[in-house]
């Protein structure tokens, strides 16, 4: 085995866990504050590829605004949606089974809306990032090799947000306990809105850096909504720092996984090592601490 | 006659097709401690979260110094005065003591300095906790715990502090130490609401007390009429007629 097999599997590992990481933590960030499991998740980052498609190959804008607009775009439906369907649903006593249906109804219809919209057809975003980096002896290009630091910069702003700001203390006091947040002032309904938007826009992050080097189609959050799913269990329910590292443990196993086995084992060895730590860990391996 | 701080007028309020409180009428003065006795499963909870927005009313208006609170959120409260002390604590168990005591003054909007000073003035009926401010609230004991969800109702500078069940659970010392504190906290001119189980403790320590049954008022009066009240000695305190 040469150490340039061992760089690139720890390198791709580290891509592909770093968009585990983005779309793990908004459904854990969601789980955490409002005890909802998001089956509509995957939908908001095939939004967000769309909308970037839209305003780049469709409506010929420059590569940034284009960018920032599907963010905001997606950020905006994400909070139509928590408010119209998620916030009804919560809020009627012993209802909250109820909102997993209405999340999986959604998810279902926005694929449909979707593929009434822009069709069956796969659509190409294309690079927006030219040229390659050199790492040691291995050539990566910069659209591959950005997906880890947009990630991480994304996710640590994030995380200054939720640990550092006010309204970050608003939203893991709400998270602790939602009654008590609104007892002291605190707009809990209000928060939770802005939490789905916020993971959203996480999402839509992850997707738009993975529609250049993959397809935007409908059904393109599918995939990712089950590694996310793993990624927030294996963190430990509802644990926003937990998923982050569950989502680049995911990665770099199923990266070093394939290395040794094949691109067929990928999903194996990802969901045996789902079972295989809950076994161990029924709560993760980062449950029991903070949520949120 | 002045108005009173806290008036439920004939307060209706119901969980889904179960209506758990039937025509309740209240009120507190400014300065007063009052009682709200009643057995388990009486709606005495429901009344204070009510009283505080935190339970919706189906039927009736809950005022508020004057001003009808009836149809607005809980989170309108606390900057009008109204702080409740919620059952079992409910701290932010993952915050530190600091942060949740701190937060209790989040609809005040202070700068810096004054929460510094609203919280020092706080802490000083709180010795036994100023040296965990940096531990995790989910860490303290029961006691202590409770010690920093009284400190953190404080924070919002209320002129009324509903406390829902706030002896519960607590081992008789500590009882003593929860009264003696709502005495000192009282006679800085909050009024106090709460709710308890035990008529003895309820009506003792209070100017007026409600009896409440199956989620109606069935009795109301100052805290000796209610102790020496037949019913009351016969049902709960466990006398005999005499």
């Amino acid at each position: 085995m040469t150490g340039t097999l061992l760089a690139e599997s720890l390198i791709n590992g580290l891509i592909t866990g770093a968009i585990y990481a983005l779309v793990g933590a908004g459904v854990a960030l969601i789980y955490g504050t409002m005890r909802v499991l998001n089956f509509a998740h995957g939908e908001m980052m095939m939004l967000g590829a769309y909308f970037a498609w839209m305003g780049v190959a469709v409506a010929g804008l420059p590569v940034l605004l284009a960018f920032a607009l599907a963010l905001i775009g997606v950020m905006i439906v994400a909070a139509v949606i928590q408010r119209a369907v998620v916030a009804p649903v919560l809020a009627r006593e012993d209802w909250s089974f109820r909102v997993i249906a209405a999340t999986i109804g959604l998810s279902v219809a926005l694929q449909s809306a979707a593929q009434l919209i822009w069709g069956e057809k796969f659509n190409a975003l294309p690079y927006f990032l030219d040229g390659v980096v050199q790492i040691g002896p291995m050539r990566l290009p910069w659209q591959r090799a950005a997906i880890p630091i947009v990630a991480f910069v994304a996710l640590g702003l994030s995380a200054l947000l939720l640990y550092r700001s006010r309204f970050g203390q608003m939203i893991r006091a709400t998270a602790q306990d939602a009654e008590a947040a609104q007892a002291v002032g605190i707009p809990a309904g209000l928060v939770h809105t802005a939490v789905f938007a916020l993971s959203a826009g996480l999402a839509a992050i992850a997707a738009i850096m993975l529609a250049p080097i993959m397809s935007v189609n409908p059904w393109m959050g599918l995939p990712y909504i089950l590694k996310a799913f793993a990624v927030v269990i294996l963190g430990g329910l509802g644990n926003f720092g937990g998923a982050i590292a569950a989502g680049l443990l995911l990665g770099l196993v199923e990266s070093f996984g394939v290395m040794v086995t094949s691109s067929e084992w990928r999903d194996v060895i990802s969901y045996g090592l789902l079972i295989a730590i809950i076994w161990v860990r029924p709560y993760g391996l980062f449950g029991g601490r903070e949520a949120a | 006659m002045t108005e009173p701080l806290l008036a439920l007028d004939a307060i209706d309020v119901r969980y889904g097709p179960t209506q758990v409180l039937w025509g309740v009428t209240l009120r507190v003065e400014p300065g007063e401690v009052v009682a709200v006795m009643g057995p388990n499963g009486s709606g005495k909870s429901t009344v204070l979260k009510a009283a505080m927005g935190l339970k919706g009313v189906s039927g009736g208006r809950v005022m508020f110094r004057g001003e009808d609170m009836t149809r607005r959120p809980a989170t309108a409260r606390p900057g009008a005065g109204m702080s409740i002390v919620l059952e079992r604590r409910r701290l932010f168990p993952f915050m530190s003591v600091r942060e949740n005591i701190e937060l209790g003054a989040y609809a005040r909007r202070l700068s810096r300095a004054d929460l510094a000073r609203s919280f020092d003035e706080v802490l000083a009926l709180f010795p036994e906790i100023a040296g965990h401010l940096d531990a995790t609230a989910a860490r303290l004991s029961g006691g202590q715990q409770q010690m920093v969800a009284i400190a953190r109702g404080l924070m919002g500078d209320p002129q009324l502090l509903l406390m829902d069940e706030p002896l519960l659970g607590l081992s008789p010392a500590l009882q003593r130490h929860v009264i003696d504190l709502m005495g000192r906290i009282n006679q800085r001119g909050v009024a106090i609401l709460f709710n308890e189980q035990n008529a003895k403790l309820s009506f003792g320590l209070s100017h007026r007390g409600y009896l409440l049954e199956s989620g109606r008022v069935v009795l109301e009066g100052s805290g000796v009429e209610m102790l020496d009240h037949p019913e009351v000695r016969r049902v709960y305190l466990g006398e005999e007629a005499a």
